[in-house]
Order: C-alpha cells, then sequence, then structure tokens
C-alpha cells in the first residue's frame, strides 16, 4: 500500500509540472499583449515596453538561451520558484494577489459544486436503486427516461430555463448572486451556508441556500443522470451474482439482502464515477457561473482569458487541474477501503 | 433496454444479424429515427426555406414576435400575424417566433442544423481517428510510445475539459486563420474559421478518450489466438495490427463514437454560448442562446428553441448511441 501511494504521488505530481508548462505556453500562445491590453489601445510603445519589462514578460518563456548569464532567468523558472513560496503572482487588472482571490473564489465554487452533488445523489442514487429492483417497471422507464433526459440537456439552456421560470416567471427563488442586496455576512470559510450558521445568522444561511438551488440544479443535472446510469447497471449486474442468490436461498430478508450484500458491492463502480465528475463539475461551473453572475472559480478564469490576464488563467486553471487530481488520487485509495479484495502493491 | 440476452458468438458476424438486433432496439430506432430527421431537415434546409444569414437585412417592425401558432388562441399574437391589407392570419409565418431583429427563429433554427451536426460529426471523426491511431499504437507496441502517450493523455483529462477547449479556440481564433483551419473551413464550407476552431477543439478534448479505450481494447484483443496464430505465420507488424487487431477492436470504438457526437454538439453549442465559437449572424444554436441573453425574459421563444433543437439532436445521437450497444456489444447491456 505504502509504495502504491508514493507511486501515485509522484504521477501526480509530474503530472502537475505538464499541466504548469501546458498551461504556460498556452496562456502566452493567445495572440494578443496584456501590456496593450491593459494600458489601452492608444499606450505608446515604450510605454508597453515599460510596462512588459515590469511584469517580467520580456523574458524568454522557459530557458534563457541568452548570453547573459543565468538560464533560469525566464518566467516559467520565475513562477515556480514564486508557487514553492506560496506566492501566485497578482492579477495584472486588479492588481489583488492571485492566491487571495483564489481563496474567496475557490468556496464559491466548490460550495456550489458540493451543493450540485448532493443534489444528484439525493435524486440519482435512490433512482438508480428503484431502477433495478423493479427493473422494467414503469419505475425503471421513468428513471432511464430522466437520465437520458440529463445527459442530453446542454447545461447553459437548463441554467437559463430555470432561471426563466423559477426566478422570473414564478419570483420563488432568487436568478443570480450567492447573497440578497440586504443580507449582510462576514465569511469566516466562504461557504455562505456554513459561514450563516457558525456567524449564528439563520437566516442569511436561509438565503444562501437559496441562492445555491437553480445552479445547484443545473450542474447537478448531468451527474444526477449519470450516477443513476451507474447505480442502475451496476446493481443489477451484482444482484446477477452467485452470492447474492446464496443469501436469499439461506433465508435472509429482502432488505437485508440488498442493503447489505448487493448495495455495498454495487457502490464501487458509482465511487469511481463520483470521483470523475470532480472535472465535470469544475468545466460545467464555467457555463454554470457565467449564467447565474456566480462569483467563482470558472467565470473569473473565464473573464480573464479575454483579458490576458496571465497570472489569473495559470493560477485558477493549475489550481483546478490539482482539485482534479486529489480527487482521483483520494478515490482511488478509497477502493481498498470499498473493496478489501483490492490490495496494492 | 432490452433484456439481458446470452452473447453469442462474436465471429462470422453476417450483416444481417446487425439490423435484426437493431430493430429489436427500441433506443436504437428512436434515436436513428431523430437523427434521420434533423439529417434531412439539414440537408434540405436551403430548399424548405432558403436563407442567407450574412445578408439578412434588420427587419425592427417584426422585433420580437412571438411565435405565429399562438396566433390560434391568442388574441393579440393573432392581430401582430394579421395582414391588416387582406385581413388574413398567417398562423406560419414565424412558428417560433421572431428575434430582436426580426429575423425568423424558425428558420434560423433550421439553418443552424446543419452547422451543428457538421461540426459534431467532423469533430467526433477526427478525434476517432487521431485518438484510435494512438491508442492502438500504444497499445500494441507499448514502450516508450506508450509511456509518453498516457502521461500526455493523463495532463489532458486533469484539465476541465471545457477550459482546454477555450483556451485552443482563444489560441486559433483570429482574423487571418492560419492555413490548417482555412482549409478545413473551405472543406465544410463552414465559412466561420471561429467555428472551426471550435471545432478542433472540442475534437483535441476528445481525444485521450479513444486513446484510452483503443488502448484498452487492443490489449485485450492482441493476447487472442487468432492474432497469435497470424504473428506464428509470419504477418508482418503493420498487417497484424491494421488486418487482425483494429477490425476486431472497432466495436467499442463505434458506440463511443455515437455517444461522443452527442457531447461534441454540446461543446460546440457551449463555445458558441460563450462566444468563443461561431460569430453572430451565424444561426448556430449556441451563439442564438447568447444573443437571446439581452432579451429572452421579455421574448423566451429566442432561447427555448434553440435549446430545444440542440437538446434533441443530442438525445438523438445518445439513443442511438445506447442503440449500437445493444447491438454490437451485447454484453455489456443489463
Amino acid at each position: 500500500m505504502g509504495s502504491y501511494v508514493i507511486r501515485r504521488l509522484l504521477r501526480t505530481l509530474l503530472v502537475m509540472i505538464g499541466i504548469s508548462v501546458v498551461v504556460f505556453a498556452f496562456v502566452r500562445s493567445i495572440p494578443g499583449d496584456p501590456a496593450t491590453a491593459l494600458l489601452g489601445e492608444r499606450a505608446t510603445p515604450a510605454a508597453a515596453a515599460a510596462l512588459r519589462e515590469q511584469l517580467g514578460l520580456n523574458k524568454p518563456w522557459f530557458i534563457n538561451f541568452g548570453n547573459l548569464g543565468n538560464p533560469l532567468d525566464a518566467q516559467y523558472p520565475r513562477y515556480v520558484a514564486g508557487l514553492l513560496q506560496g506566492d501566485l503572482g497578482s492579477g495584472l487588472k486588479s492588481n489583488i494577489p492571485v492566491r487571495d482571490e483564489l481563496a474567496s473564489r475557490f468556496p464559491a465554487t466548490a460550495e456550489l459544486s458540493i451543493a450540485a452533488l448532493l443534489f444528484a445523489l439525493l435524486i440519482g442514487l435512490p433512482a438508480g436503486i428503484i431502477a433495478a429492483l423493479r427493473r422494467n417497471s414503469a419505475w425503471d422507464n421513468l428513471a432511464t427516461t430522466v437520465s437520458l433526459v440529463g445527459v442530453s440537456m446542454p447545461v447553459f439552456w437548463l441554467g437559463l430555463l430555470l432561471s426563466y421560470f423559477f426566478a422570473v416567471r414564478l419570483g420563488w427563488l432568487p436568478p443570480s448572486a450567492r447573497l440578497g442586496n440586504e443580507t449582510v455576512l462576514e465569511p469566516v470559510t466562504g461557504f455562505y451556508v456554513l459561514d450563516g450558521l457558525l456567524r449564528g445568522q439563520p437566516a442569511a444561511a436561509w438565503d444562501a441556500v437559496r441562492h445555491l438551488i437553480l445552479p445547484a440544479i443545473a450542474l447537478g443535472s448531468i451527474p444526477l443522470a449519470i450516477i443513476a446510469r451507474i447505480t442502475r447497471s451496476s446493481l443489477l449486474d451484482v444482484l446477477g451474482q452467485d452470492y447474492v442468490r446464496t443469501a436469499r436461498a439461506k433465508g435472509l430478508s429482502a432488505r437485508s439482502v440488498t442493503l447489505k450484500h448487493a448495495l455495498r458491492n454495487a457502490m464501487l463502480p458509482v465511487v469511481t464515477v463520483i470521483g470523475l465528475q470532480a472535472g465535470a463539475l469544475l468545466g460545467g461551473a464555467v457555463l454554470t457561473e457565467t449564467i447565474f453572475s456566480w462569483p467563482g472559480l470558472g467565470s473569473w478564469v473565464y473573464d480573464a482569458i479575454s483579458l490576458r490576464d496571465y497570472p489569473v488563467i495559470q493560477g485558477g486553471v493549475i489550481f483546478a487541474a490539482l482539485v482534479v487530481s486529489v480527487v482521483n488520487l483520494l478515490v482511488d485509495l478509497s477502493y481498498a477501503t470499498l473493496d478489501p479484495r483490492i490490495q496494492y502493491r | 433496454m432490452t433484456a439481458a440476452v446470452p452473447a453469442p458468438p462474436k465471429t462470422g458476424r453476417a450483416p444481417s444479424v446487425f439490423w435484426r438486433r437493431f430493430r429489436r432496439s427500441t433506443p436504437g430506432k428512436v434515436g436513428a429515427a431523430i437523427v434521420a430527421a434533423f439529417a434531412l431537415l439539414a440537408i434540405f434546409a436551403q430548399w424548405l426555406a432558403p436563407y442567407d444569414a450574412r445578408s439578412e437585412p434588420n427587419n425592427f417592425i417584426q422585433r420580437l414576435k412571438p411565435p405565429s401558432v399562438a396566433a390560434l388562441w391568442n388574441e393579440e399574437v393573432a392581430a401582430a400575424y394579421t395582414d391588416p391589407v387582406t385581413g388574413r392570419t398567417n398562423i406560419w409565418a414565424a412558428p417560433f417566433g421572431t428575434d430582436d431583429r426580426g429575423r425568423n427563429v424558425a428558420r434560423r433554427v433550421l439553418h443552424g442544423a446543419q452547422l451543428s451536426l457538421k461540426v459534431g460529426i467532423a469533430s467526433t471523426l477526427l478525434a476517432l481517428v487521431v485518438g484510435t491511431l494512438l491508442g492502438v499504437l500504444s497499445g500494441y507496441f507499448g514502450g516508450w510510445l506508450d509511456t509518453v502517450t498516457g502521461y500526455l493523455s493523463d495532463v489532458m483529462l486533469a484539465f476541465p475539459s471545457i477550459l482546454l477547449a477555450i483556451g485552443f479556440a482563444s489560441i486559433f481564433s483570429s482574423d487571418t486563420p492560419p492555413l490548417p483551419i482555412a482549409a478545413l473551413d473551405r472543406l465544410f464550407a463552414l465559412n466561420s474559421p471561429q467555428l472551426v476552431t471550435a471545432m478542433l477543439a472540442v475534437s483535441l478534448v476528445q481525444v485521450p478518450v479513444y486513446m484510452r479505450l483503443a488502448r484498452a481494447v487492443v490489449l485485450s484483443v492482441r493476447e487472442r489466438e487468432f492474432v497469435q496464430a497470424a504473428g506464428a505465420l509470419g504477418a508482418s507488424q503493420g498487417r497484424m495490427v491494421f488486418r487482425h487487431v483494429l477490425p476486431n477492436s472497432l466495436s467499442p470504438l463505434i458506440v463511443q463514437g455515437a455517444l461522443s457526437i452527442a457531447t461534441a454538439t454540446i461543446e460546440v453549442a457551449a463555445l458558441g454560448f460563450l462566444g468563443i465559437g461561431a460569430q453572430p449572424p451565424l444561426p448556430e444554436w449556441g451563439t442564438m442562446i447568447s444573443d437571446s441573453r439581452q432579451y429572452y425574459i421579455d421574448a423566451p421563444w429566442t432561447m427555448i428553441f434553440p435549446g430545444l433543437a440542440i437538446f434533441l439532436t443530442v438525445l438523438g445521437f445518445n439513443l442511438l448511441g445506447d442503440g449500437l450497444r445493444d447491438v454490437l456489444d451485447p454484453r455489456s447491456t443489463q
């Protein structure tokens, strides 16, 4: 187990290095110059050159091949050196340290993603289980249809539909932002629902929940569909196994067979899929956050791309990739707990 | 979903078996019908309702009119579509309503079908060919090639795919597109380098999926007796890969292909929605929804119908994919 974890960590580290190199090169290949984007079209070339110099953008990307000494006097090595000291640079436009903004943006996206995943699990798991237990019944057909509709629904369209019907027409829920204008809440963790409870402001927590509902449903629709599908097929697979028949033959109750014998063993593929959804949720967050004006990671990075804000794009994407890698690592490691037959070597 | 049938032997499958099984698969039939309907609409769009998005003049008198079919039960709508001279109401004038420039939404959705189908299919085919080739070679030969491609696909899969696509599309979309993009633009007659860039971006994101799938399938097929027999008979490496291993690895790739056209259609529309793919006035569905964000609160039909078109197309390909899986890979269906 130990050596497996170490190898797995090394692999994650290598992937992270690859990602930072790719992001670095990608960002600098986007046509357009951050200095002119900052100063405006009418800036003198000299002023733009001075700003580039000040930001270090006049240096080579990866290795300094010039004969002026230090080969590491280039943008990437300097960025990595900063990264190792926890310095991600500052947003070119806002001049706020990327690390600080990440600290306020990430909880917003994480809160939204967790709410979306909870919604998906709350409906997807029971739907998949019922569909498998009552196979070919009306319930099964309903669950299959719902999951098919879920995977076929464009997230941005669903978001607009939800906001049109439930926010604009019916006025039941707010259409955008994380809190209403009149709600004042001093953040503790950045998860506003939690913060409201920690600060003893249940009204603020409730306001945060109301703002979460529509974006969470939009973001959770695809994971819901996938979880329902996998739960159904995995449970059907397990229910056909010999040991389930043996358990039934021993005279155990149907409830006990399902809950203790079948369901537990059917969960392995479901957990894998939930882990894979981490990346999909972060990606879907770009669209959902744009529609619901949610001040999270996705809308931040998306805006930064059009501004050519290199430090923000780099910091945001590398962090997102780190989160995806860590979630996948945790999922891999959880297999041994879920299924003792799996041993790592 | 059909009931689980015992897996029939896979070898020596006659073409008729495919159709016999496909006809039994309800999702497959429904999906094929939806896809065929959209394909026909796309092919005959110009004949059904001639349209040129770039030269259409603004028609502000007809601005944001509700769907004309509503004239049947709504007098206000009926008045809007009644000819003041003849006094006749044309309920088919604009069945999906009109947008902020008085353009007919139904006609634009119809012509969007062509763009969406072309782009969805082309990006998937490209990813399928490139990804499968890389996957087959790395699976068959292993060694450093396998290590390198495995590492690259790890890196690519760790990105949220839409961010990768946005990044790629931002690099290459400019007013003077590089030659390969201009060439593809001509080839597919899209007249929009930005849409071609979005297509390539979506394709790029799918490549690692095919690479992994093809590699996994090849690893299992490579060990089968008939491949080893071919090797023992002195077949060359190339012949072994392309005559024996690849043709026997195709089924899961075809199923994945139909499912990925669905994903690709959504992702191209999402890029259009974010303003990175097709640019106005092209009637690409995602771009139309993006336009409608300024006025959909007053005119929801400008957002509902293009979205419905995306949804139905994607649903069709998803059903078709499920049906093909029932036929080609019966063991995986529960």
